[in-house]
């Protein structure tokens, strides 16, 4: 999706806020990532559906309210299209009808803690698709626009850059936001240079690399 | 765009900060809103919600990489494991998790210099840095690590010389980068857990040198 988020190589932003060195400094902050963490288990709705609605939040709401407010709001975004809140609820905390308990459990303490140390499956065997570049290969990005959830960032679309390394097969997040399934393929880290990028702009001879999944790219 | 930057940041702010941004009201009580009526739906038990804090704040953190680091740089074979398969040398410590299943572990050296961000969100390894400090997650770093990446080391005190290469690792889909920093000189004799001491967070975001 070509929004606000898609910040790499944005000019405007000024200086790095160093300052701004605490993960929460409110505990509404804290109750904010809880809850998001809390829901992802009890909700039909994937991690990658709950990015794309952070990226469906509005420009200006994105850049004006704090990270941690955008989580919140696309939780109540996805909840209310799950149909399992309504907007009178949300804003007065009030339920107003009840839901299907048995479809959706809450997490206990104890399993939020070992699903969270588990972590989930991303990966496939590698021999699940065979891979389509090899590395050193040049590859092209895909000009490819779309107003679903993507990991293509914009700084590099169209660009050319070359396979440093075969990450493996993975889920297709742009895929698994759908809500299609994994739809497994590799992805590859492509590294970019600098001048490739940002043209006589570039700094130095330095380099950027990007993980990407096979259907962004093309062959050279 | 004004990113809030002024306010206590010992983590235990509510309560005792009395500057009354409209934003942070705003924000405190949707975030009460949706925890009564999640709560109230049965959706979630709040027990869960102070495990999982808990579990971030006490059990992950940069501390976890800084072992990783350490034994690295004092354990050679570990070492070559770290870099081929950072999942499972990470993992073998004891350090796994979600936004870790698939780290990759990059090396400093004399000749290039890494840095790690993550343009579209906030792409962070958990289980060895914890969660990821606010500057990580501002446009300014997501915007410009990218396109000026001296300039923005520079802000962080971090001079780069011209002779050493830059490499900036945008974290876009789900493999997650740690960097291992350059060893400091004169640290020969010391051991494994003396070393993790040294070793920072922001070194292992690639935004510091040791």
């Amino acid at each position: 999706m070509d929004a606000i988020h898609d910040m790499g190589g944005k000019q405007g932003f000024g200086k790095i806020p160093l300052e701004d060195d605490y993960i929460f400094r409110a505990d509404w902050q804290r109750r904010a990532f809880a809850l998001v963490e809390a829901l992802a288990w009890a909700t039909p709705y994937n991690t990658d559906q709950h990015r794309h609605a952070v990226e469906r939040v509005t420009p200006e709401e994105y850049l004006r309210l704090d990270y941690f407010e955008n989580w919140i709001i696309a939780s109540e975004t996805l909840l209310k299209e799950a149909g399992l809140v309504d907007r009178s609820e949300l804003e007065t905390g009030l339920k107003r009808f009840d839901i299907d308990r048995k479809k959706h459990k809450p997490v206990g303490s104890k399993e939020i803690v070992e699903a969270t140390r588990a972590g989930a499956a991303l990966r496939f065997p590698d021999d699940t698709r065979p891979a389509r570049f090899a590395v050193g290969q040049s590859v092209r990005v895909s000009k490819a626009q779309t107003a679903q959830h993507t990991r293509v960032p914009g700084y590099v679309r169209g660009k050319v850059g070359e396979i440093v390394s075969d990450e493996g097969v993975f889920q297709f997040a742009d895929a698994v936001a759908a809500g299609k399934g994994p739809a497994p393929q590799h992805c590859y880290n492509v590294a970019f240079s600098a001048k490739t990028l940002w043209g006589e702009d570039a700094e130095a001879e330095d380099r950027i690399s990007v993980d990407l999944w096979e259907s962004y790219l093309e062959p050279v | 765009m004004l990113k809030k930057t002024s306010g206590s940041d010992d983590g235990h702010a509510q309560g005792h900060d009395h500057t009354h941004d409209p934003l942070e009201e705003g924000a405190a009580l949707r975030v009460r809103a949706l925890e009564e009526i999640v709560v109230a739906k049965g959706l979630v038990d709040p027990d869960a919600l102070d495990s999982i804090v808990e579990y971030y704040e006490r059990v992950t953190g940069p501390r976890n990489g800084a072992a990783v680091i350490a034994r690295a740089w004092t354990d050679p074979e570990f070492k070559d494991w770290l870099l081929n398969d950072g999942t499972a040398a990470i993992s073998s410590m004891g350090f796994s998790g979600v936004q870790g299943e698939h780290i990759r572990a990059i090396e400093n050296t004399d000749e290039v210099h890494n840095v790690v961000v993550c343009t579209l969100c906030s792409c962070y390894p958990w289980p060895v840095l914890g969660l990821a400090p606010a500057w990580y997650k501002s446009p300014a770093y997501r915007s410009r690590v990218v396109r000026e990446p001296r300039a923005v080391l520079k802000e962080f005190g971090l001079e780069i010389p011209s002779a050493v290469q830059v490499r900036v690792w945008d974290s876009t889909a789900e493999v997650r980068y740690l960097i291992v920093p350059k060893r400091p000189a004169g640290t020969e004799k010391m051991s494994a857990e003396e070393l993790a001491q040294m070793v920072t967070r922001d070194g292992m975001i690639g935004t510091a040198a040791l």
